[in-house]
């Protein structure tokens, strides 16, 4: 792949820099980070969003936390109720956003209105809780949208191997499987390039056929 | 990209703000007043409207709102959460963002993004769906995102 200098110079290193006009906003795209409850995508996004990722967030309350197990996520006293997201400026015409979505069943309704038009997904899973990322798994596949697994390593720690979490998942060979770290910027990055590489393969064989 | 198509939602006029301690555009990292929940009801604001009913389909969350020169120079006729829409637009941005930032529900800026566009206050661009699938642009976002170092310094706090 080429690396194509962007044409607009200095679109990265200038820090606040304000658009040449207010007119002309940037073309908008977007990847969706989904996993369960405590998984590490506010994290995620947090760890390369250029902004500090913007989230409607809510103590977690008595009705949420049966639902909600805390048990396995100690420390973890939140939850995301409604999404956050993140953002990152490709150029001054192109801004990729981030958005994080709550996997389970229950937040189904909001995954309709944040992924229609993603360019892809990257489902986050836990492997204490592997369970908690089968609805976001379910729905990538349903709704075709390329998409990747990513296993947070937590504190570097990876409890199954990935044939486990992959047999455990059911997600077919061609969904690429890999472990990253939800802290590490690079980590991050290159758990979504492994997204849009799977959207780069699927655009380039429609173009084919 | 052509300007600011006005999205189709249904324009029955601009009773919606019932009025609330809405927050003027506020910087990015105005410091969050916590745990306030807002004491209007999100159909008051929108007259009891909802996005994404009838034809028009909801405006995508990532769609980019920006303010018209009328709606600015109108902008003290403005009152409550149309003026803060208006004032949070004068450069761009998402729906997300503008939800987040005045602290509103997504459908509310959804609804009410459409009013201020019909009255020509606003320009909304949605964003073009066959962006997607499109092979270039998919390769400026990799070129894009691979161009990010391995750690990011302090976040800035303007886009």
């Amino acid at each position: 792949m080429v690396s194509v200098p962007s044409p607009t110079p200095g679109a990265h290193s200038a820090t606040a820099a304000e658009p040449p006009s207010a007119g002309q906003p940037p073309l908008p795209v977007k990847l969706v980070i989904a996993g369960g409850f405590g998984v590490g995508k506010t994290t995620a996004v947090g760890a390369i969003s250029e902004i500090r990722p913007l989230t409607t967030e809510a103590a977690i309350t008595e009705v949420a936390a049966g639902v909600d197990d805390l048990t396995h996520t100690p420390g973890k006293t939140t939850t995301t109720v409604a999404m956050d997201f993140g953002c990152i400026t490709i150029d001054p015409t192109l801004k990729l956003y981030l958005f994080g979505t709550p996997g389970q069943d229950r937040f189904g309704f909001m995954w309709d209105d944040v992924v229609e038009g993603a360019l892809g997904g990257l489902v986050i899973v836990d492997t204490r809780r592997l369970d908690d990322c089968y609805a976001a798994v379910d729905y990538f596949e349903h709704k075709d949208v390329p998409f990747a697994v990513a296993v947070n390593a937590f504190d570097g720690e990876v409890q199954h191997d990935l044939d486990e979490v992959r047999w455990a998942l059911d997600i077919s060979e061609h969904v690429p499987l890999v472990v990253f770290d939800a802290r590490e910027t690079g980590s991050v990055r290159d758990a979504l390039l492994v997204v849009l590489d799977v959207a780069l393969t699927r655009a380039q064989s429609a173009a084919v056929s | 990209m052509a300007a600011g198509e006005p999205v189709p939602h249904e324009a029955a006029g601009s009773a919606g703000s019932a009025g609330s301690a809405g927050r003027a555009g506020s910087a990015w990292d105005a410091p969050e007043p916590a745990g306030r929940a807002s004491a209007v009801r999100p159909f008051l604001l929108t007259a009891g409207r909802v996005s994404g009913s009838g034809a028009a389909p909801s405006l995508p969350v990532e769609s980019q709102v920006v303010a018209t020169p009328t709606g600015l120079s109108a902008l003290d006729s403005l009152a409550f959460e149309h003026h803060d829409l208006v004032a949070a637009c004068r450069r761009p941005q998402s729906v997300a963002e503008l939800a987040a930032q005045l602290r509103l529900h997504l459908n509310v800026v959804r609804v009410l993004a459409g009013d201020l566009c019909t009255a020509g206050h606003l320009a909304v661009h949605v964003p073009n769906a066959k962006a997607t699938q499109d092979i270039s642009v998919l390769r400026r976002v990799i070129d894009g995102l691979r161009a990010v170092p391995d750690s990011r310094g302090t976040l800035r706090d303007s886009s």
